[in-house]
């Protein structure tokens, strides 16, 4: 069972690849999205700026920096979308092979663009804004990037399951979820500068863990509270994962009861 | 040609009321105040306020002209509504500006949220203390930004290159439009490039607004407004007008 779940995974992933190279070449990559999410970090770099606060314009960089691989990987609500337009869904449904493994390999480029994207961000723009990156400590970052863009695709994935019955809100879910976080999970001020419920709320979604992780790592902390958060982190996501395959599952039972699954596309 | 105007007007508003996602920068507004307005004030700057409600707003503006503006032309033809449109004596470009005059006033709705938003969530009223001012730059920003809207419905028409650069032109465009960030805090090499963009002329203005202080330049401020937005305008209905000339003669006006 586990070789045939990473089998489907696997071919999954060689969707995923094949979209990126449909979506980016490495020019437009680099040129084009690259520089995008250079000039996103930049320009919240810069409000610390506005602030004359370097304290400010480092927790501004870090957290944007980090941010942008929980956007990245949000992106997956949405192309989860594109395989129903597609109608390869009834397919999938029919299929012995598990909804949730097709789509969790399906999307997984946005995790290594996000993942690549939030990396270079951070490691690029914190010397240039002279943040104290102290090395090799620094390249620790990338392992807790990725376990955080993990996290954020396990809800970017339990979301999908619920944009696929109203694909024209995918963008639109995807975009109000991802700016949900960039709200409250710390990248702009600390959790605790929130409202209780809020708070509560943060500690149970990606991102804020990961995030208090990579800030503990690049602060100094012991490896210990590094660990807790990103094992936090980890945690989170597997809950996710967890809402997923539940929604996936009510999605194909629900298909195959009242016959909502076509093969038309929106 | 003033009845297919308001014509452009009222179908690009029955749309709006119809889709919600393309009203997806005016549900984001709300989200994007929080963030900067959070941001100040919890670095105790409350002096910076009008950057929280500005810097959305400009945000919105420019995510409505660029996405749903610029989607205009090429949305008809692949709804195949395109050719039935050219066939008519009315004229199109007539039509898409109506059209895009309704989508820049209802990207201004983001204006309202914002303000809102911050009352709301951190008690701030905001206080227009030059009003007129501030009426003018806005009639003034919104007229631009049609303009401009004006040429990305022709560019994304006519480059479908473009198509992947849309998305890239978001953050480019909030740095150097002084959304959040004056273009004085900037590098000095990329201080020249914020004088070409119209935005971060109203930005400036919008903010010296809100301020008790009096407003310096003002007229020239606003001259400078005008000029960019009519050289958008120009450049946007010559593209416009090239794009469909170059469709008709390469026979590709259905071509979705």
């Amino acid at each position: 069972m586990i070789r045939d779940n990473a089998r489907v995974l696997r071919s999954g992933a060689i969707i995923a690849v094949a979209d990126l190279r449909e979506i980016y070449t490495w020019k437009t990559w680099i040129f084009a999205w690259l520089s995008r999410i250079l000039c996103e970090v930049t320009f919240f770099a810069f409000i610390g700026k506005l602030l004359h606060s370097q304290a400010e314009l480092r927790y501004l960089l870090i957290g944007n920096s980090v941010f942008i691989v929980t956007m990245v990987a949000m992106f997956a609500c949405v192309s989860a979308a594109w395989e129903r337009q597609s109608g390869t869904l009834p397919l999938l449904i029919a299929s012995p092979s598990s909804l949730l493994t097709v789509f969790a390999g399906r999307s997984i480029n946005w995790l290594v663009d996000g993942s690549a994207c939030a990396a270079i961000s951070l490691l690029l723009l914190g010397p240039l804004f002279k943040l104290t990156m102290p090395w090799p400590r620094s390249l620790f970052v990338i392992p807790l990037i990725v376990c955080t863009g993990l996290s954020t695709y396990c809800l970017g994935l339990a979301l999908a399951g619920i944009v696929l019955r109203r694909l024209e809100l995918r963008n639109l879910v995807a975009n109000l979820a991802y700016l949900s976080l960039m709200v409250i999970s710390g990248a702009e001020v600390p959790v605790t500068f929130l409202p209780r419920p809020v708070q509560y709320a943060a500690n149970i979604l990606p991102l804020t863990h990961g995030l208090a992780a990579i800030r503990y790592l690049l602060a100094g902390a012991a490896a210990g509270r590094v660990l807790d958060q990103g094992g936090m982190e980890l945690a989170i996501g597997l809950g996710w994962l967890a809402v997923a395959f539940l929604v996936f599952r009510h999605l194909a039972e629900r298909g195959r009861r009242d016959g909502s699954i076509e093969f038309g596309s929106l | 040609m003033t009845g297919v105007f308001l014509a452009g007007l009222r179908f690009q508003a029955v749309i709006l009321r119809r889709s919600p996602a393309e009203l997806m920068a005016l549900l984001s507004t709300p989200l994007f105040t929080l963030a900067f307005a959070a941001i100040v004030v919890h670095a105790g700057a409350l002096d910076l306020t009008p950057y929280a409600i500005v810097g959305p707003t400009v945000i919105a503006v420019w995510t409505m002209a660029l996405n749903v503006s610029g989607d205009i032309v090429d949305s008809e033809r692949h709804n195949g509504t395109f050719e039935p449109s050219l066939a008519t004596p009315a004229s199109l470009i007539v039509l898409v500006l109506g059209r895009i005059t309704t989508v820049t006033l209802v990207s201004l709705l983001s204006l309202l949220e914002s303000a809102l938003i911050v009352r709301l969530a951190f008690g701030i009223a905001v206080h227009i203390a030059h009003p007129s001012l501030f009426a003018i730059t806005i009639f003034l920003t919104a007229a631009a930004m049609a303009g401009t809207a004006t040429a990305f419905s022709a560019i994304f028409v006519l480059a479908r290159s473009a198509r992947t650069f849309q998305n890239s032109l978001s953050y480019p465009i909030y740095l150097l439009s002084g959304a959040m960030i004056p273009p004085a805090l900037l590098p000095g090499w990329l201080r020249p490039a914020t004088r070409v963009v119209f935005l971060s002329w109203s930005t400036g203005l919008m903010r010296d607004a809100l301020r008790a202080a009096p407003a310096p330049d003002v007229p020239g401020r606003l001259a400078v407004i005008a000029v960019l937005g009519v050289l958008g305008y120009v450049a946007g209905l010559w593209l416009l007008s090239s794009v469909l000339r170059r469709m008709r003669a390469a026979g590709t006006v259905g071509y979705a």
